[in-house]
This record gives C-alpha cells, structure tokens and sequence, in this order.
C-alpha cells in the first residue's frame, strides 16, 4: 500500500485515523480527486509510530478526543521523526478557543466537525500554514549555522595571527586559499586550523 | 469568603488514583464549599491540557510534570499553568506479558520472578534477543512528560540497560492491556486499574510499583491557569478545601472500599470493582498464579510517612525538573530562575489550610485516619 503511494508524485499522503467509519468514508470521498491520498486506520493495531514511520504521511488527521492523541503527542519528543502538520477534528461548538492556544508553533490545529465540504480547504490551509512555520524554523537554524561558522572562522583568524604572526589580511587568505585548494567550506578549513595548531601546542608541551 | 465563581468544569482521566476529584463530587465536598462541579472525562493528556490552557476546563487532574512542560512550552504552546495541590502519591506499576516474563525465566533458569523483580534479570533476555537478531523489547509508558515515563527508564537504568537496548513508546491507557496481549508491546508502566486488568486476565506479571522505584514522590496534581487564579482566588481555594478533604476522606480502609465502588461507576472508570479495589486497599495483585504483595503506600492521598503530601512542595518539584532533565527533555541549567516557585504554589496551599481552620471542618475529616497498611489509627494530635 504504501509502495504505491509513495509511486504517486506531487501528492500528499494523509493518514486518517478516526474509528468512526461513515465519517472517515465521507473525508476520503470529498479527498477524491485532489492532491491528497488517504491512508485510512480505523484502529490501531500496530504501534502508531511504526505506522507513521512506514508511511511517512504528510498530515495526520485525528479526532482530538482519540485517546490515540497521547500517542502522537510523543512524536515531538523523538528527534528522527520530522514534525508533521496533524489536524484535529472536534465536534464541539467551541473549539475555535482551542485553535487559538494551539495554532501557532506546534503542528496541531484543531478545526471543527469533519464537514466534507470543508475537508479539502481546512487540509489546504494547514499544509500551506505548516509550511510557513517551518520555514521560519529553518531560516532560524539557517542564521544560527551563518552565525557560528563566522564565529569559527574569526577564531581560526585569530589563532593564526597570534600564533604564526601573520596579519589578519594574511590569515584570511591563506584560510581561503586552503579552502579553494580543498574544495572545503571556510567553516570546515577554521575547524581544521584550529585542530592542527592545538595538536602542535599540546606537542610542543610534550616535548 | 465570597466565591467569585462558582459553576467549575474540572478535567479528569479515569484512573484509579482521579478518587480525590470523584469523591469531593460524589461526597459533597464540592457542594459544601458552594461548589457546582461538573467533572468531564478526557481520553488523552495532551487533550486535558489543550483543554485546559484554551479555558475549556477550569482545572484538572494532571500527571506531576505536565503543569512544568506547559510553562516551558514543551511540545505546546508556553502556558502558565499552576500546581496548588498534590492530589496523589505512587499509584503506578510495571506489568510484562506473560511470555516476556516466561523468557526472562528461560535466559536466567529461574523457577519464578522474585517480588520486587530487578531490572538486571532483563539483561539475559536483551542479549540473547540480540544475538537471535530478534526485535528490541518495547516498553510503553503514558506521556513523554510522565512520572510513569521516569520510573520506566529508572527501574531500567538499575539493572544497568542502556536506553538503546530497548524501545520505549506512549500507548494510551485503554489500549495498555490489548497491546500487552497480542504482543505489541512486551510491558508497561501505567496506573491503576490497568495493571490489575492485565493481571485479572490472566495475561501479564506486575513486576514492581512505583512505590518500589521512588518512594512517595507526587504522582498526580491539580493543574490550573495562573491567569484563573488571579480571576478567581476564593474559587480556587474553596476547590483546594474540598479536594483536601476528599484526600483525607481516602485515608480509612473502609472509604477506600467505598470509594472503589464510586470510581466503578461508567461515568467515571467504567471497570469491575475487583481490579480498582486492591491498590486502593494496599494489595498489588501480581499474577494468576502468586498471592497479591502488601503495598501499604499504593495510592496515597493524604498522610504519608513524611507529613501532609498535598501540599506542593519546591523540593518535590526541582526532583521532577531533574527527571526531565535526565531524560533529555529540558536542559536543567537553562530554566528560568523562579520556575519551581511559579509552578508549584506551597503558598495558596497554605492559605486555603488557614481556610480550612477558620471555617470549622465538619465531619470525620477533621481528625483524620491514618491508614498504615494492615492497621489504622488515628491521628495522633
């Protein structure tokens, strides 16, 4: 089943889980013909996680009062596991109370009954709002990676002038030089320069 | 003392150890204190709490770090949830399948299981797995910020087994007992009446307790929104006076009877009376074949050997950021200066005991039992 799914490009594979059949029917029937493709377990059978992992779905949607949610809940907490969008369906009037506490940074999101007519929409907007999410999560990481490696490499530059008494001007360039010789990132050339020059330090203390 | 609110929709989790919530209702505590509760079932933790921070639920039964996980933002939104009260101590156990507990026999050539079973006894059994290239074994716990989670990777920790050794995975607790059978899962750490289930059916050993990994440590508290109490701090104390007497109530042998036969009600726990009574009673059931163990301390909800265990107390909650920390959940040297203060909240506690003085208590609660497994007594004050 799932061999098959993943042979469909372009799509999304949403999980369903929902013990409620007539409701599930009703979801996978308004999916039809879109860009979704629903993987539907009525219990669970096998661990929950193993499932995920196997299929790799690109959104979960659950009833929030499933008592499958603790399960999925974990998910945060194992690293391997990349974070996915989950919808929650609630047939409660108030759950638009519940969408304001969760919406933003989790992946859940908790709209109200599972109205077909709505499905596709509700789906459309939690894939495009995840999305936007962890975009903003990786530029995070992304400034956070430029940041250090600049770092990195100052304090390469830094070594080097005080060490082998060398200008900062020729530091770097020597630094690049290696790095263009190398086909190494400066990031990983400083890593290196640093290494050598401690290895050299803690050898001339040996001697 | 004028009540600023008094209609309340408080959260729970049919456990066992949820009696003080059902007893302050059933017993009327609740109303004694001008308190109209209604008390609504939930199916999952990460529910209650959602619930719970979005002002669905007043207040509710929360496993002991969670109000932490909220006001750090772990796996949700940051919220500033509130502990004033201990509702209960221990409570859970750790329950193999039967063929697990028929393979640690085997790899150890052993006759029987000794009570409290050591976690060492697993290690014939990880080895030989792995030597047969044979599936890790999994174990199951609640909630990833869960006691039953710390006490699972302690008792583990012990007989020295490394956490790569085996998988451990959250299961909810009504699918404990199936998965347990079909082999899913080859053990778990939940509270009652779950292991009792497994036991009575005939399908699994209930090794130790949580009693037998830490002694008397906060199981469950009652968790509200900071903001709620600022609103509404006569509500809250009133709902904390009658939560305390319910605990209290707990204490003699035959409340506890009575009290298993409330909680086995289908609005609340929805199980045979025989797999609730016995931890309430102080007995752990441990297999169809072995008579049951003693555990006096099984639930605790009041008195405990070291003084009144309701009130929230800072060590007992910089012991449980420390479980989380050996965990790998949060970096202990990284949380906000005054978290422990802000989360657990030993002062509205006091106050409401100053309540709780003042206003006279009536009944048997205000002398309470103390119940010490095979004899009760009463307080001696």
């Amino acid at each position: 089943m799932s061999a098959k799914i993943s042979s469909v490009s372009n799509k999304l594979r949403v999980l369903l889980i929902d013990e409620n059949k007539t409701r599930a029917q009703g979801i996978i029937s308004a999916l039809c013909d879109s860009r979704y493709v629903v993987e539907h377990l009525e219990s669970i059978t096998a661990s929950l996680l193993k499932v995920v992992d196997a299929l790799q779905p690109d959104i979960i949607v659950m009833d929030i009062e499933s008592p499958n949610r603790d399960i999925l809940e974990s998910l945060h907490t194992i690293s391997r596991y990349s974070p996915k969008p989950v919808v929650m369906f609630s047939a409660e009037q108030d759950t638009e109370v519940i969408n304001l506490s969760v919406k933003s940074g989790v992946s859940a999101y908790v709209v109200g009954d599972a109205d077909p007519n709505r499905v596709k929409p509700i789906l459309d907007a939690a894939v495009a709002r995840f999305g936007e999410y962890q975009k903003i999560k990786s530029e995070l990481v992304e400034t956070k990676n430029q940041l250090n490696s600049r770092e990195l490499i100052d304090k390469a530059k830094r070594a080097l002038i005080r060490k082998k008494s060398m200008t900062e001007e020729q530091a770097f360039h020597s630094m690049r030089k290696m790095s263009m010789d190398s086909g190494q990132k400066m990031e990983d050339v400083a890593k290196t320069v640093l290494s050598i020059l401690s290895n050299l330090d803690a050898g001339a203390n040996n001697i | 003392m004028i009540l600023e609110k008094t209609n309340l929709n408080l959260g729970f989790i049919p456990l066992t150890d949820s009696a003080p919530l059902i007893v302050a209702l059933e017993m009327g505590f609740f109303a004694d204190w001008g308190l109209n509760v209604t008390l609504s079932k939930q199916n999952s933790w990460a529910t209650l709490r959602d619930k719970l921070h979005a002002g669905l639920l007043d207040a509710a039964q929360m496993l002991a770090p969670m109000p932490f996980a909220s006001a750090l933002g772990l796996g949700v939104e940051p919220k500033k949830v509130i502990a004033p009260l201990v509702l209960s101590l221990n409570g859970n156990a750790i329950t193999l399948s039967e063929s697990l507990h028929h393979e640690i026999l085997k790899a150890n050539k052993l006759s029987h299981i000794t009570l409290p079973m050591a976690a060492y006894l697993l290690k014939e059994v990880i080895s030989q797995r792995k030597l047969q290239g044979a599936p890790k074994l999994t174990f199951a716990n609640v909630f990833p910020y869960s006691c039953h989670y710390y006490q699972l990777r302690d008792w583990l920790k012990s007989g020295e087994i490394a956490d790569s050794d085996v998988d451990i995975v959250v299961v909810p607790p009504v699918n404990m007992v199936n998965f347990l059978e079909i082999g899913e899962i080859d053990g778990f750490c939940v509270g009652g009446p779950w292991n009792a289930k497994a036991v009575r059916a005939g399908i699994g050993i209930t090794t130790l307790t949580s009693f037998d990994i830490w002694q008397d440590s906060p199981e469950k508290v009652l968790g509200l929104l900071a903001s709620f109490y600022q609103q509404f701090p006569n509500t809250v104390l009133a709902m904390c006076a009658a939560l305390k007497q319910a605990c209290t109530w707990l204490e003699t042998i035959p409340n506890r009877f009575e009290a298993a036969r409330i909680l086995s009600k289908s609005q609340y726990l929805d199980a045979p009376l025989d797999v609730i009574a016995p931890s309430l009673l102080g007995s752990c059931l441990t297999h169809k074949n072995s008579e049951p163990r003693i555990i006096p301390s099984y639930n605790q909800f009041s008195a405990s050997h070291n003084g009144s265990l309701n009130q929230p107390e800072l060590v007992r909650g910089e012991w449980l950021i420390r479980q989380m920390h050996q965990a790998g959940q949060l970096d202990k040297d990284k949380i906000p200066t005054n978290l422990i203060s802000e989360v657990f909240r030993p002062d509205i506690y006091r106050e409401m005991k100053e309540v709780l003085k003042k206003h006279g208590v009536s009944r048997a609660t205000s002398e309470p039992w103390h119940f010490d497994g095979a004899r009760m007594h009463r307080a001696e004050t």
